[in-house]
C-alpha cells in the first residue's frame, strides 16, 4: 500500500529512530549475553538460541509490520481463542523448568507462550475498548476488561507465572487509563491494589522491625482477619463508618455521592481481605525478596546476595566501564542470572556508566517512538494497541532497572532486546513489528 | 488528525511519568557508577582475589659482634582450599588423614575445614609443621586436592633466653594492637608483631613487607587461576651494640649466683653503648612465636617475668653510694683527704647508735681508706661535716632520680634521698638521716642502669651519655643506616683532685679493699662493693666498677645487683670480673702475650703502647 499524498511527499513506510534504536540495543543485549555466558555449563545452548532468535525475530517483526494491524481487531475471536488454547494447551503439554510450567519444548526449541500472551492480551482488549468506547466511563466497561483479562490471568497463574501478570497488570490499567476510563473507577481499582499490596509490605516491615507490632496495629487487624466474628465485625465497622461520612456529608450540604463512599468501603474491605490473602499465599522466597528490598543487608549471602553482587557490578563498571568480557563480578559467577534478568549488571560492569546511559536513553526513546505512533494511528484500536505496546515498555523498563539500582523490589523481569530468552525476544519484536505496522498506515506525513 | 474519541492529553501524563523515571534512574546510575566507583570496585576486587599471605621473613638482630640473636627459619603451614569436597563424610575423612599422618588434633583439623567450606576461603589447617611433612604431604596431595603447604618464615631465637629483656618477643595480636594495625595493608589478623623490647620499639624497621600469593576465584570459591605471587621483602637487620661474650658472661655468672635473681648492667664509658645487659628472672621468647599468648598457659598466680630489673627494679644503693657521698666530702673542701677519723666499728649519734659494718672497727681512718675499707664512720662523719644539701646535689649530678634516657618503656627513675625531698614534703630532716644518706641507706633508691650511668661517669670523667643499643640498621637493599651517636645528657664538674682520689680509692678496692674478687690479671680496675640492706629478706648485692688497659681511656664500666646476694664481694663482684674480662678480651690477651711488662709501674706503661 503506498500512499503518495499531494505535493508528492512520501511517506515513510517505517520509524527508523525507533528500528535503529532497536537494532543497537539488540546488538548491545547480544554481546553481554555472549560476554555473561563464558562460564556458564549451558553456554553453547544459550549462543545457539540467541542467533536463532535474533533473525527469526526480525523476520516476525518483519512480517507483523507488513501485515495490516486491522486484521487483529477484526479477527479478534480468532486471537482471543487462540490466545486462551494456547495458555491451555501449556498446562497440559508443557514441560516443567524451575518449578513452572511454562515451556513448550520442541526438538530443537522451546516456546514460551505466557510471552506472546502479553501481546495478545494487548490486541484483545484494544478491540474491547475500542468497542466500547462510548461507555468507557461506565463501571461495567472497566470491569468487562478485567473480566477479559481474567482468563487469561487464571491460566498464569496455573503454571504459575507471576511475573507475566505482574507486566500485564499495570498495561491493562494503562490501556483504560489511555482510553479514557474515569478516574473514579482507576482509583477504585488502584487503591484495591495499593491496598492489597500494602498488607504484604507492612508485615514484611514488621518482621524486619518487630518493635513495630504495636504501634501499627497491624497485627490486630492480621489476627481480626483470621476469625469469622472478626471479619464480619471489620466490614460492619468499616461499612458503618462509610454511611456515617456520607451522612455527614449530606448534613453539610457537600453532596459528596454515596457512590463514593460505598467505593471508599468496598475497596478499603476487599483490599484488606485479598491483601491478607496475598501475604498468606506469598511463597518463602516472594517474602524474602521484599525483604532484602527494605533492608538489602539483611541477608548479605542469601536473598540479598542477587541485589548486592549486581550492584557491586554497576558500581565497579565506573564511567567506562571494565572493558567487553572482562567484568569479573559476573564472568565469575558472583551475579546470578546475569544473562536474563541482571542482564543490566553485565552491561553495567563491562561497559561503564556510559553502556548505562546508552540503554536508557535508547529505551526512552523507542517509548517516545512508541507514543509518537499512537499518536499518529489511523484508528483507536491503532492507538490502543500503541499504548499498550508503550506501557508494556514501560513497565519493564520500570521493573527491570528499578530492581536492579536498587529502587524496587526483585521481581524476576527481564529486559526485552538486552535479556537472553528466544520466546521474549520474538514477541517484543513482534509487538514492535505491529507497532511498525500501525505506525506506517497512519493519516499524517510525519 | 481524526476525533478519536480519546483524551489525548492523558498521554501527555504517562510521559512525564516516563521521562522522571529515565531521570531517576540516570541520577542513581551517576551515583553508583561516578561518585562510588572506587568503593564498588574495591569490593569486587575482594571479591574476586584470595590472598594467602606469606609473612616476610623479620629482619634479624645480631649483636656488636654479629652473633645473631634472633632470627628467622622456614616454617610450614597447611593450607586448605575450599570447593573441592562437598559431603561431610569427604571432608570427615580427610581429616582423619591428616590429623593421622601430621599427628595434628583431628578436631581441629576438621572444624578448619569446615571454616573453609562455609565462608569458601582458603584456611590455615596448621602452623609451624616440621620439614619431613613435606614428604607426607606431598602423597596426600595427589590424593586429596584442595590441600597444599606454604613456606613462611618465623621467628627463632636461638639462644632462647638470651638478651629477652632487651630484644623482647614476637607474637599473635590482641584486640587492642589489632584495631591499631587492622588499617595497615601489611598487616592480616594472623601476623605476628613485637609485643615487647626491641621487638616492639622496632616492629617498623623489623617487619619487612609480607608477600602472598593471589588468587583469582569464582563466586563458589574455586581457584580460577593464579595472579600474582608477590615475594616478601624481609625487614632490615638490626645490629646492637651488645657483646655477646660479655652477655653471656653477665648471664652465666647471675644464673649461677646465690639467688639467680638480680641485673647487669655494662657500658661503653666514652660513648653510652651498651654492652650488656640482664635482668633475671627472664623467659625463652621461642615460646610465644608458635602458641600465641603463653600468659593463658602459665598456672594461675605465676606471672611472666617480664619485669626488667635492670631498669625498673628501684633497690637501695647501700656502700656503692659511697662514691657520691666521696664526691660531695672532697668537693665540699669541708674535709681534707688526709684527716682521719677514728672507728670504734660504731657511731653514737645521741639518740641512737650507728654501726660500721666492721664491728671491730677501723681505728684511724682517712678518705682513701674509707673508701677502700668503706668504712661507714668515716662516712658517718665526714658526711655529716660535707652536710645532707652537699650529698643530695651530687646524687643529683650523677643524675639520681633522672631517666638514663635509654629508648627502652617504662624505666624508673630511682629515688633521691636528701633535706630537699623532705622539706617538699613538709617533714623534717634528721641528723640520723643524713648518717644513713652518706651510705647509701634510708630513702635512696637506684636502678641498676643507673648505677652503670654512675660508674661510666667516673671512668670517663663525668660524662653522662645517653645509653643506647642499637648500633646500625642494614636494611633489605644493604643500605645502612647508623643509630648508635653518643649523645651526653648531662656532665659532673668536679675538681680533678677529687676524681683522681675516688679513682685511687676505687682502685684499692679491688687491689686490697672489699673488691679483691674482681681482680683482673692484665688490668687496672675500678671497683666499689654495696650491700643494700633490705627489711624484706636477704641483703642485696651490689657491685660497680670499670677496667682501663694500659692507661687507655676505659671501654667498659658495669653495674651489678644480685637480688639477695648478701655481699657485694662475694655475689656481684665475680660477674663483673667476667663481663670485664669478655669485653677487654682482645687487649688482655695482647697485654698477656707482652709478658715482659709489668702492670703496675708508669714507666713500662708508656713502653707497652
Amino acid at each position: 500500500m503506498i500512499f503518495t499524498p499531494q505535493g508528492g511527499l512520501k511517506k515513510s513506510r517505517m520509524d527508523w529512530v525507533l528500528f535503529i534504536s532497536v537494532l543497537i540495543l539488540l546488538a548491545v543485549g547480544t554481546v553481554a549475553v555472549l560476554s555473561s555466558v563464558a562460564a556458564l555449563p549451558q553456554q553453547a545452548r544459550i549462543i545457539r538460541v540467541q542467533f536463532m532468535a535474533v533473525p527469526i525475530g526480525l523476520i516476525v517483526f518483519s512480517a507483523a509490520w507488513s501485515l495490516n494491524y486491522q486484521v487483529y481487531q477484526d479477527q479478534w475471536k480468532f486471537v482471543y481463542g487462540f490466545l486462551l488454547l494456547f495458555l491451555f494447551g501449556v498446562l497440559l503439554f508443557g514441560v516443567v523448568d524451575k518449578g513452572a510450567r511454562s515451556w513448550y519444548r520442541f526438538s530443537f526449541f522451546s516456546l514460551q507462550p505466557s510471552e506472546f500472551a502479553r501481546v495478545g492480551i494487548i490486541l484483545v482488549l484494544a478491540n474491547f475498548l475500542d468497542k466500547r468506547i462510548n461507555r468507557i466511563r461506565e463501571l461495567k466497561t472497566v470491569l468487562g476488561a478485567f473480566a477479559l483479562c481474567l482468563p487469561v490471568f487464571f491460566l498464569l497463574i496455573k503454571q504459575p507465572d507471576f511475573s507475566a501478570i505482574l507486566i500485564t497488570f499495570p498495561v491493562v490499567i494503562l490501556m483504560l487509563f489511555a482510553s479514557g476510563a474515569s478516574f473514579f473507577h482507576l482509583a477504585i481499582i488502584l487503591g484495591y491494589a495499593f491496598i492489597s499490596a500494602l498488607f504484604p509490605v507492612l508485615w514484611t516491615m514488621i518482621t524486619l522491625n518487630p518493635e513495630l507490632m504495636d504501634s501499627a496495629l497491624i497485627g490486630y487487624f492480621f489476627n481480626l482477619s483470621t476469625s469469622f466474628w472478626g471479619a464480619a465485625s471489620f466490614v460492619a465497622g468499616v461499612s458503618v463508618l462509610a454511611w456515617l461520612l456520607w451522612q455527614l456529608s449530606v448534613r453539610l450540604y457537600a453532596n459528596v455521592s454515596g457512590v463514593y463512599c460505598a467505593g471508599a468501603a468496598l475497596v478499603l474491605i476487599f483490599g484488606f481481605f485479598s491483601g491478607v490473602l496475598v501475604k498468606g499465599q506469598m511463597k518463602e522466597y516472594q517474602q524474602k525478596r521484599l525483604e532484602v528490598f527494605f533492608s538489602p543487608e539483611s541477608d548479605p549471602r542469601g536473598a540479598g546476595y542477587n541485589l548486592l553482587q549486581a550492584r557491586i557490578a554497576i558500581g565497579s563498571g565506573g564511567i567506562f566501564g571494565r572493558g567487553v568480557f572482562s567484568g569479573t563480578q559476573s564472568r565469575l559467577g558472583f551475579v546470578p542470572e546475569r544473562h536474563t534478568d541482571f542482564i543490566l549488571a553485565v552491561v553495567g560492569e563491562e561497559m561503564g556508566f556510559l553502556g548505562m546511559t546508552l540503554v536508557a536513553v535508547l529505551y526512552a526513546v523507542i517509548m517516545r517512538r512508541l507514543m509518537q505512533c499512537a499518536r499518529l494511528a489511523r484508528d483507536r484500536f491503532g492507538y490502543l494497541v500503541s499504548c499498550g505496546i508503550f506501557g508494556m515498555f514501560l513497565v519493564y523498563f520500570c521493573i527491570n532497572f528499578g530492581m536492579i539500582l536498587g529502587l524496587a523490589p526483585v521481581a524476576g523481569v527481564p529486559l526485552p532486546l538486552l535479556s537472553y530468552g528466544g520466546s521474549n525476544l520474538v514477541a517484543t519484536l513482534m509487538a514492535l513489528g505491529i507497532a511498525e505496522s500501525i505506525y506506517a498506515r497512519r493519516y499524517a506525513l510525519v | 488528525m481524526i476525533d478519536r474519541q480519546i483524551p489525548q492529553e492523558r498521554m501527555d501524563l504517562v510521559w512525564a511519568l516516563c521521562y522522571g523515571v529515565t531521570l531517576l534512574f540516570l541520577l542513581r546510575l551517576v551515583n553508583l557508577q561516578v561518585l562510588n566507583t572506587a568503593y564498588y570496585r574495591d569490593i569486587a576486587e575482594k571479591n574476586r582475589t584470595q590472598v594467602i599471605a606469606q609473612s616476610a621473613p623479620r629482619g634479624r638482630i645480631f649483636s656488636h659482634d654479629e652473633v645473631a640473636v634472633a632470627t628467622s627459619k622456614p616454617s610450614f603451614s597447611l593450607i586448605y582450599f575450599p570447593g573441592q569436597l562437598k559431603s561431610g563424610a569427604e571432608i570427615d575423612h580427610l581429616a582423619q588423614a591428616l590429623s593421622r599422618r601430621l599427628d595434628i588434633d583431628y578436631e581441629n583439623i576438621r572444624s578448619g575445614i569446615y571454616r573453609a567450606v562455609s565462608r569458601e576461603k582458603p584456611v590455615r589447617l596448621a602452623e609451624n609443621l616440621p620439614a619431613k611433612t613435606m614428604l607426607v604431604l606431598s602423597e596426600l596431595k595427589a590424593v586429596y586436592p584442595g590441600i597444599d603447604i606454604i613456606v613462611e618464615a618465623r621467628r627463632f631465637y636461638p639462644f632462647g633466653a638470651y638478651l629477652s629483656h632487651l630484644v623482647g618477643y614476637t607474637s599473635k595480636m590482641d584486640v587492642k594492637d589489632w584495631t591499631r594495625l587492622s588499617k595497615d595493608t601489611n598487616y592480616s589478623m594472623d601476623s605476628r608483631i613485637g609485643k615487647a623490647g626491641l621487638e616492639k620499639m622496632y616492629e617498623r624497621e623489623l617487619k619487612g613487607k609480607d608477600g602472598g600469593i593471589y588468587l583469582e576465584v569464582d563466586s563458589r570459591g574455586r581457584l580460577n587461576r593464579v595472579l600474582e605471587s608477590r615475594k616478601w621483602v624481609p625487614g632490615a637487620d638490626i645490629f646492637l651494640t651488645i657483646d655477646s661474650k660479655a652477655q653471656a658472661a653477665a648471664e652465666e655468672g647471675l644464673e649461677k649466683s646465690i639467688s639467680g635473681k638480680g641485673a647487669v648492667v655494662a657500658l661503653d664509658p666514652r660513648t653510652g653503648a651498651l654492652l650488656a645487659f640482664v635482668s633475671m628472672p627472664d623467659y625463652d621468647p621461642n615460646q610465644f612465636v608458635v602458641s600465641g599468648s603463653e600468659k593463658d598457659k602459665l598456672a594461675p598466680g605465676e606471672i611472666l617475668p617480664e619485669f626488667n630489673v635492670a631498669l625498673q627494679g628501684s633497690y637501695p644503693p647501700g656502700s656503692i653510694f659511697k662514691i657520691i657521698s666521696g664526691v660531695a666530702i672532697l668537693e665540699s673542701g669541708r674535709v681534707k683527704p688526709e684527716e682521719t677519723f677514728f672507728c670504734p666499728g660504731y657511731y653514737d649519734a645521741g639518740s641512737r647508735i650507728f654501726k660500721c659494718w666492721e664491728k671491730k672497727g677501723h681505728n684511724k681512718v682517712d678518705f682513701i681508706t674509707g673508701l677502700t675499707k668503706s668504712c661507714d664512720v668515716y662516712f658517718y662523719n665526714a658526711g655529716q661535716r660535707a652536710g645532707a644539701l652537699n650529698i643530695e646535689k651530687y646524687a643529683r649530678a650523677f643524675r639520681l632520680g633522672q631517666l638514663s634516657g635509654i629508648d627502652l618503656p617504662e624505666e624508673k627513675s630511682g629515688n633521691v634521698f636528701g633535706p630537699g625531698p623532705r622539706a617538699a614534703k613538709k617533714s623534717y630532716w634528721f641528723i640520723g638521716d643524713t648518717l644513713n644518706l652518706a651510705i647509701g641507706q634510708g630513702e635512696t633508691l637506684m636502678t641498676p642502669m643507673q648505677a652503670a650511668g654512675m660508674i661510666a661517669a667516673v671512668a670517663n670523667g663525668g660524662f653522662f651519655y645517653r645509653p643506647y643499643y642499637v648500633d646500625r640498621i642494614v636494611k633489605g637493599d644493604g643500605e645502612t643506616v647508623p643509630k648508635g651517636k653518643p649523645e651526653i645528657l648531662s656532665r659532673v664538674e668536679l675538681k680533678d683532685s677529687t676524681w683522681q682520689l675516688i679513682r685511687e680509692g676505687l682502685r684499692n678496692v679491688v687491689f686490697e679493699g672489699t673488691g679483691q674478687m674482681a681482680k683482673i690479671e692484665g688490668a687496672e680496675m675500678y671497683g666499689k662493693t654495696g650491700t643494700a640492706q633490705n627489711p624484706q629478706g636477704k641483703d642485696h648485692a651490689w657491685f660497680v666498677a670499670y677496667a682501663t688497659v694500659n692507661g687507655e681511656p676505659s671501654k667498659v664500666a658495669v653495674a651489678v645487683l644480685v637480688e639477695h646476694g648478701l655481699h657485694g664481694a662475694s655475689a656481684a663482684a665475680p660477674i663483673a670480673k667476667a663481663v670485664i674480662e669478655a669485653v677487654l678480651r682482645g687487649d688482655l690477651v695482647k697485654k698477656r702475650a707482652a709478658p715482659a711488662v709489668p702492670a703496675a709501674t708508669t714507666t713500662a706503661r708508656g713502653g707497652a703502647v
